[in-house]
């Protein structure tokens, strides 16, 4: 298989996300989000050179500076804010949800050609998107900590932006844009609603709120 | 001939020490001490060999013949496998599967549990079953690992596996995958710390507390042997990644194992300085990493293929 750079790109933030799936802290989480948006900010730097439109230079500076630096700071923020250090205690051991991981990585890979449009080139980044996706739905299906589970959520959306940016002629800017505003607002609002749980609750542990009364 | 026989000799009978003495020395200048001299080992082994033995009224003879079969297991992994670069053009080395290496070395590994148990003390029981548990994700970790490699390679052979050209992306995860397998297996930091005195937070160690004298030399040597073999491998491996590894003669390619091994061994004592042993819950965790970089490597080296 013919690695274009693109698809390595998309391969690194494949891993990292796997990586992400063992271990606990939650500042090594939010590092390999941090890592994952930045690669994907890289693939709009080289497909604004492919392609020599500047609008994709612009796209990147604004996912790299909201997703890839906002985003992780403001969850950082919160999490020393409510004291939260590691995910104590997951549904599944850190260890199973890396083997299931890099299992998810595998199932993507060989899933490629199924998913990928044959017009674009990078074939190799539908399955790693779709890795990602899968990876994203993993972690929050198996975190205990809401903030845990909104880590997993944005790597779902780390995994669509990936998909939409590699398989289609792009969106409209002001779409693109919107999408990532509104990401940014989705996990403000979901950052101030966790800290007001915390603050009732005296935590954010989710297998503890599974009844209205206790 | 008489070049190899003289590098394998010296492979056999002054590596492993020497080794075993600066990775002894690089600890000791990171804890700010002077420390023992790096030929310390050796003197041990002088040391050790001329002392009486004590042996537990309840042993077996699985407790006295362990150590001896342990250090040949030691020896022949050491001759056979390709750690020090040199690749022996032996007749019966062509049989060298790395299944079957691997398997020997496990071997050795089962008789040390077997004889840890066979003491009738706790602390050998503990050891055992640690080991074991160490071993059940360091084994397919080192398989599939080496397995990647040898897909790349088109051979199962050791020899042709390490003569062969490999993906830099390839070498350097099962590399750093095999260095995260030497770890464990060989019993260093962050999985066990070989300097302790706390029998309950030991796992190798723990087997080989009842030994003493010659059984003591014997186990001693052989465990300079496998760190050896371990390390020895990681190097070779990493060193593929380096394109130009490959065109080197042998001459050359000798002196550049060494030094590498020299280093890796120089990096563990670092990171033994710097790192504290993992809690025992956490040892898992550490060693799927491991065995995760390892499938990757082979689910690269089979789209390669």
């Amino acid at each position: 298989m013919n690695l274009s750079q693109i698809d390595l790109f998309a391969a690194g933030a494949a891993v990292l996300a796997v990586w992400m799936c063992g271990v606990t802290h939650v500042k090594a989480q939010l590092w390999g989000l941090a890592l994952q948006t930045v690669m994907l900010s890289g693939i709009c730097v080289l497909q604004g050179a492919a392609e020599n439109q500047s609008q994709l230079f612009a796209l990147a500076v604004v996912v790299f500076l909201v997703k890839g630096v906002g985003i992780p700071v403001f969850l950082e923020r919160s999490a020393k804010r409510m004291d939260i250090e590691r995910d104590k205690g997951v549904s599944i051991s850190p260890t199973l949800t890396l083997m299931i991981g890099c299992g998810v990585l595998f199932i993507g890979y060989f899933l490629a050609p199924d998913f990928a449009v044959p017009a674009m080139m990078n074939q190799g980044s539908a399955g790693m998107a779709l890795a990602l996706i899968f990876i994203g739905m993993l972690l929050m299906i198996t975190r205990r900590l809401a903030l845990s589970q909104v880590i997993g959520f944005l790597t779902m959306e780390n995994g669509i932006f990936l998909y939409s940016l590699t398989q289609t002629r792009h969106m409209p800017m002001l779409v693109e844009m919107g999408i990532v505003f509104e990401v940014l607002i989705g996990v403000l609002v979901a950052g101030v609603f966790i800290f007001r749980i915390n603050r009732s609750f005296e935590h954010i542990d989710v297998t503890d709120m599974r009844r209205l009364r206790h | 001939m008489l070049l190899l026989t003289t590098i394998q000799s010296v492979n056999i009978l002054i590596v492993p020490l020497l080794l075993v003495g600066i990775i002894r020395k690089v600890k000791a200048l990171m804890q700010n001490r002077i420390g023992a001299p790096i030929l310390q080992p050796f003197y041990d082994l002088a040391k050790l060999v001329r002392k009486a033995e004590t042996i537990s009224k309840t042993a077996s003879w699985v407790f006295i013949w362990t150590p001896r079969v342990g250090l040949a297991v030691a020896v022949i992994a050491a001759l056979l496998v390709p750690w020090s670069g040199v690749i022996l053009p032996l007749e019966w080395a062509s049989a060298t599967n790395f299944l079957l290496v691997i398997y020997l070395l496990a071997l050795g590994k089962f008789l040390t549990m077997l004889a840890a148990i066979d003491t009738g003390s706790a602390f050998g029981g503990l050891g055992a079953s640690r080991e074991a548990t160490i071993s059940m994700l360091v084994e397919p970790t080192l398989v599939i690992g080496i397995g990647a490699l040898a897909l790349g390679a088109g051979s199962t052979n050791l020899l042709t596996i390490y003569a062969a050209r490999t993906s830099p992306f390839v070498a350097v995860l099962v590399g750093t995958a095999l260095v995260l397998a030497a770890l464990a297996e060989l019993s260093r930091m962050p999985v066990d710390d070989p300097t302790t005195h706390l029998e309950l937070t030991m796992v190798h160690e723990a087997m080989i507390l009842e030994y003493s004298g010659r059984s003591l030399a014997l186990i001693e040597y052989a465990t300079a042997l496998r760190t050896c073999v371990f390390l020895g491998l990681a190097t070779q491996t990493l060193l593929h990644a380096w394109p130009s590894y490959q065109a080197l003669p042998m001459l050359l390619r000798y002196p550049i194992s060494l030094a590498g091994l020299m280093a890796l061994g120089a990096a563990v004592a670092v990171a033994e300085g710097v790192l504290v042993k993992l809690k025992w819950r956490s040892v898992p965790n550490f060693l799927a990493f491991a065995a995760v970089m390892s499938l990757l490597a082979a689910l690269i080296s089979a789209a390669q293929a």
